[in-house]
């Protein structure tokens, strides 16, 4: 019974040009975003390749010079791109691939525009799951509003109820209509996707990117899942489609494009961030700070690099710079990512009333574009930092500073460049991923449950009629 | 056989059934008149579980519908004023879908022209469009479900309102021939003629009331004409 009215209801998609013109258009952007999504990764993935492997030669290849000045060179490290960054572009657009490893210096990263968009702020980040999360819904609704309340209009809701057809048959034979209607212009965009995903996984990687991309499509599931069970309870409940109509209208712009713009601000207030000011002068006074006790208690000295220090304890005293300010570096760092990541948070909770911003973390996570994964990687870059400025500055402690009033004199050589191993990053695996993403799949399945919930609700044994 | 037991139904403060007892056994039609609001269409709204009894049982078959609808439900077809279909279906698509949800078979397209001939439509326009038919059309594609369906009781609510009288004719006979194999008909109508012609039994409401319930061949025309007049007079 279920199934025939599913296949009643398509065909009625059909042959109404709802599934050929709303649908059509739908698949055309799917297919273009993930075309450009492929190209743009291929691009990348291309010039990340290139540019690591010739950025490492070019350190290898160093004339001889103070190591110093090379640590001011620094070198940079690109990330990779995740192959279902195809999908889900995520932050990745706004905080770009490439960090510059220099001299005392940990590089900001950029990520709030990104992190904190909404679906009107990302308009310009076209992806297919921009499509999905925002534009799906919508077709959902086009080819859903009417599904009671037009039948209720029409009359045919009295012919069905007359036969001993149950609601929850029709309910659930409706959702299966709808699922089917969007299942239908997904599947080519799913296929696209999975031979992009598969062709772009390296090929160790290639079990961890099936289960992401399987997970992203049941992750979107639920979500458009969630949103047929609105539709249709909205339609029964309403007293005619064009009421159901508005009112569904009205719930996917507050829902989908104003309420989480709120959420955003709202987590700002919440969980206050510095603004980069902010941030680099706190930064700069703490560093200060510490930098100013090192010296006292080590060099007895009360300004850095002045001339009370003798040249033979430059080495020493660059490593005890370095090192001090790991822990601010650490500190200040850690506690913005902290805000950030709790911002975050509270707006994945909010996906309990609002589930684009719970699918749209999941969307990220899974897809390797989140926040949680640049972190990763931006601490990575960092640990490799460090470790070029040990390097350096343990040689200058064991060559320059015993040329005393000579240390500036002192040159390495390319020796010394290849002791400074290449960046070898891997991206967290699922697991790590499924650990900070847990509740996103928690949140949605809540969701899901309780929209079932309401659409049984308004869906009574007696439909009225 | 379909049975209203002392059922009352209010709507607010509005009683628009008030303890009407009626029973339609097997090769019975049974035509109920009855001014707008008398109640008519609000019974048969109680067989069909659209509504709850305020107070009072509506059986089928002996079962009672508020206990078990859907089951109740097998045993009957409906006939609405205005039978809605599918537009963007053809006829026999329609019939299709409603005789397999009625019945829990498919039917062959043989088997559906069947149906739809028998209704009287023509085999030429099984295939159009709904959204193209008459309300005639229309009306004989609800009469092919109903046939689908080979219900125990039939439920009609004003029939042959709007249809030309060869329909109407056409339509009186199909419902001789579903009395002559033993099914309950009951049908409300405003057409003195036709609960005449075809009634077995004739009921009046008035206000929520079953007034009269009276025997057809009791009754010529005229009888009939001056009983229901008097009892709208009253």
């Amino acid at each position: 019974m279920i199934r025939l009215i599913a296949q009643r209801e398509f065909t009625e998609f059909v042959r109404d040009g709802r599934l050929l013109w709303a649908g059509g258009i739908m698949l055309l952007l799917i297919v273009t975003a993930l075309g450009v999504g492929w190209q743009r990764q291929s691009h990348l993935h291309a010039e990340r390749h290139a540019a690591q492997h010739l950025d490492y030669e070019d350190w290898l290849k160093q004339d001889e010079r103070h190591p110093h000045d090379a640590a001011h060179q620094g070198m940079h490290v690109f990330k990779p791109e995740p192959p279902l960054s195809i999908i889900d572009p995520g932050i990745g657009p706004y905080v770009g691939s490439t960090i510059w490893l220099q001299a005392h210096r940990q590089s900001e990263v950029k990520f709030r525009p990104a992190q904190d968009a909404t679906g009107l702020q990302r308009f310009g980040t076209f992806s297919a799951a921009w499509l999905v999360q925002i534009l799906a819904p919508l077709l959902i609704i086009v080819f859903g509003f009417n599904a009671f309340a037009g039948e209720r209009e029409l009359g045919t809701l009295r012919q069905l109820m007359s036969l001993g057809v149950s609601s929850r048959a029709l309910l659930w034979g409706k959702a299966l209509a709808l699922a089917m209607g969007i299942g239908v212009l997904l599947v080519p965009g799913v296929v696209v996707a999975a031979a992009a995903v598969v062709i772009e996984s390296e090929p160790g990687r290639l079990l961890d990117s099936a289960l992401r991309f399987l997970m992203l499509g049941l992750a979107y599931a639920v979500y458009l899942a969630i949103t047929v069970f609105v539709v249709l309870a909205v339609s029964a409940r309403a007293s005619s489609s064009r009421v159901a109509l508005i009112s569904l209208l009205a719930l996917w712009i507050v829902g989908v494009l104003l309420a989480p713009r709120v959420m955003s601000d709202l987590s700002r207030h919440v969980y206050p961030s510095p603004s980069r000011t902010e941030f680099a002068s706190d930064l700069s006074t703490d560093l200060k700070s510490e930098h100013d006790k090192a010296w006292r208690e080590q060099f007895g000295v009360s300004t850095g690099w002045g001339p009370d220090l003798p040249l033979s304890k430059w080495g020493v005293a660059l490593q005890v710079n370095d090192h001090v300010g790991y822990g601010v570096l650490d500190r200040h760092f850690g506690a913005l990512w902290d805000t950030f990541e709790k911002q975050q948070r509270m707006q994945e909770w909010a996906g309990l009333l609002i589930p684009v911003l719970a699918v749209r973390s999941l969307s990220m996570g899974l897809s390797g574009t989140d926040f949680v994964q640049h972190r990763d990687f931006s601490v990575a870059a960092e640990r490799q930092r460090r470790v070029v400025q040990d390097i350096m500055s343990h040689d200058l402690i064991d060559h320059a500073d015993p040329l005393g009033d000579r240390h500036f004199a002192y040159q390495a050589d390319k020796e010394l460049w290849a002791k400074v191993p290449p960046f070898d990053y891997q991206t967290p695996s699922l697991a790590v991923v499924l650990r900070h993403h847990w509740s996103g799949f928690a949140i949605l399945s809540a969701v899901l449950a309780a929209a079932v919930a309401l659409a049984l609700l308004f869906v009574p044994r007696r439909l009225p009629l | 056989m379909l049975e209203a037991l002392n059922v009352s139904k209010d709507f607010g403060a509005n009683r628009a059934l008030d303890k009407v007892t009626l029973r339609v056994k097997p090769g019975e039609i049974y035509c109920l008149l009855g001014a707008n609001g008398a109640g008519k269409t609000t019974l048969i709204n109680l067989f069909l579980d659209f509504i709850e009894p305020t107070s009072g049982e509506v059986r089928i078959n002996g079962r009672k519908v508020a206990d078990d609808p859907l089951s109740t439900k097998r045993d009957i077809a409906y006939i609405p004023e205005q039978v809605m279909l599918y537009g963007v279906l053809s006829g026999i698509e329609n019939l299709k879908y409603f005789a397999a949800l009625a019945t829990g078979e498919r039917h062959s397209r043989e088997q559906l022209l069947a149906l739809l001939t028998e209704a009287g439509l023509p085999e030429a326009a099984a295939d159009g469009r709904v959204s193209t038919y008459s309300k005639g059309m229309r009306q004989k594609v609800g009469i092919a479900i109903a046939l689908a369906k080979n219900a125990k009781a039939l439920l009609l609510d004003e029939p042959t309102s709007g249809l030309d009288p060869k329909a109407a004719s056409e339509f009186s006979q199909l419902l001789a021939k579903a009395r002559d194999r033993g099914v309950a008909v009951l049908t409300t109508t405003h057409d003195l003629f036709h609960a005449k012609q075809t009634g077995t039994r004739i009921g009046i409401m008035k206000q929520g009331r079953l007034v009269a319930d009276l025997s057809s061949q009791d009754l010529s025309h005229t009888d009939l004409e001056t009983l229901y007049l008097q009892h709208m007079a009253a």
